[in-house]
């Protein structure tokens, strides 16, 4: 059954990436469930208004704290500096804006004297946009926190990735981190990403990904199926919107298909890397 | 600089006023991808091109597509010189 809806997502996936915006219903994923495409932002909504409280201490679980390392892999890729303006897409929670933030600070230390420090604070802009609000509230009181909260450097916005609100060229970074695989159009978004990106800006995603080393494979197949789930219910008392997370996961483009999509949206340099074997990749290109 | 430490004196009230005129600088229109004015009066960001009002929310501004109220019902019986404005409003939609 799988292999069908498998099938049947790879064959849409071809079709022209520019095609228009208004798409009859045609059918997409939502885990493994086949559902109209109206109806998966909706129902992605309701898993991450569902999750939202809980959605940092069940990734620290779920990923035993490599999430953590992931994200900082994915920010030194990203190379931040002070003055940049950076979108994080789907990053509601703040997670990836704190950390280009905060290494932004910390390269700005070292390099520049207090008088400067001012003028380019301002001048940084890191914008964090979700279609969740509630993943953006619980980023805020993060923020708060950490001290950041009054921080200008800052922004947070409701939007959707597949239909950005920010003019075009006027981004030099973009990310988004465990986000696309939730979307309904992924060329949609890629091209939205395309379009806000100043030429020379770099487009970079984390997303969970496909292990293919064997007996690991199985390993893994066995702790999403079994083991998450379970954990879900247990700590966050939802087993759905996790048994949906790890659907999502195997429905997702592979490691070379995605990085085909990213270079149909008009990016060079397109590359990717696995970590931890394909459980998750990052992937880049550059709007040149 | 001078900008900045204005801002920073600013009180919670006045600043989501401040806040929505820099958002009305660098955020446009998800859909028309045209720029936005700022409303003070109903808080929120409108997109002229295409008559659309998207709210601003605990200072979040709400740029969903679907968060959009096409204006004309609901920002003219608001306001008081609605004459001019829901002249425009209609203009706009057109």
């Amino acid at each position: 059954m799988a292999l069908r809806t498998v099938t049947r997502k790879l064959g849409r996936q071809v079709l022209p990436i520019f095609s228009s915006s208004q798409l009859h219903s045609h059918a997409t994923s939502f885990g493994f469930k086949e559902v109209r495409e109206e109806e998966k932002s909706q129902m992605v909504g309701n898993v991450f208004t569902s999750v939202a409280s809980n959605y940092d201490l069940m990734n620290d679980l779920m990923s035993a704290g490599l999430h953590r390392l992931w994200k900082e892999r994915l920010i030194s890729k990203l190379n931040p500096f002070p003055g940049m303006k950076h979108l994080d897409v789907a990053g509601g929670t703040g997670d990836v804006a704190f950390r280009i933030l905060e290494t932004i600070n910390s390269v700005k230390r070292r390099a520049l004297q207090d008088f400067l420090e001012d003028n380019l604070l301002e001048e940084t802009q890191i914008y964090i946009c979700d279609i969740n609000p509630n993943m953006l509230n619980v980023g805020k009181k993060r923020a708060l926190e950490r001290g950041l909260g009054e921080d200008r450097s800052l922004t947070w916005v409701e939007g959707d990735a597949e239909s950005l609100n920010f003019v075009n060229d006027s981004m030099d970074g973009y990310t988004i981190a465990f986000g696309i695989r939730n979307v309904t159009h992924i060329e949609k978004v890629l091209a939205e990403a395309y379009r806000v990106l100043k030429r020379g800006g770099r487009f970079l995603c984390l997303e969970l990904s496909h292990v293919e080393i064997p007996i690991f494979k199985e390993l893994y197949d066995y702790y999403s199926f079994s083991v998450i789930p379970a954990m879900g219910e247990l700590v966050a008392g939802d087993r759905e919107s996790y048994q949906y997370l790890v659907e999502s996961i195997r429905r997702f483009p592979s490691q070379e298909k995605f990085a085909s999509m990213i270079a149909d949206a008009g990016f060079q340099k397109v590359e990717y890397e696995n970590l931890v074997g394909g459980v998750v990749a990052t992937h880049s290109g550059l709007k040149i | 600089m001078v900008r900045l430490s204005a801002a920073l004196l600013k009180n919670a009230g006045t600043e989501l006023g401040s806040l929505g005129k820099t958002l009305s600088e660098f955020l446009v229109c998800p859909l028309s991808k045209q720029p936005l004015r700022y409303c003070e009066e109903t808080n929120s960001l409108i997109s002229d091109t295409i008559g659309v009002s998207f709210p601003i929310k605990d200072g979040i501004p709400c740029l969903v597509p679907k968060d959009g109220k096409i204006l004309d019902t609901e920002d003219t019986s608001k306001s008081e010189d609605t004459a001019s404005s829901s002249a425009k409003n209609e203009d706009n939609q057109g």
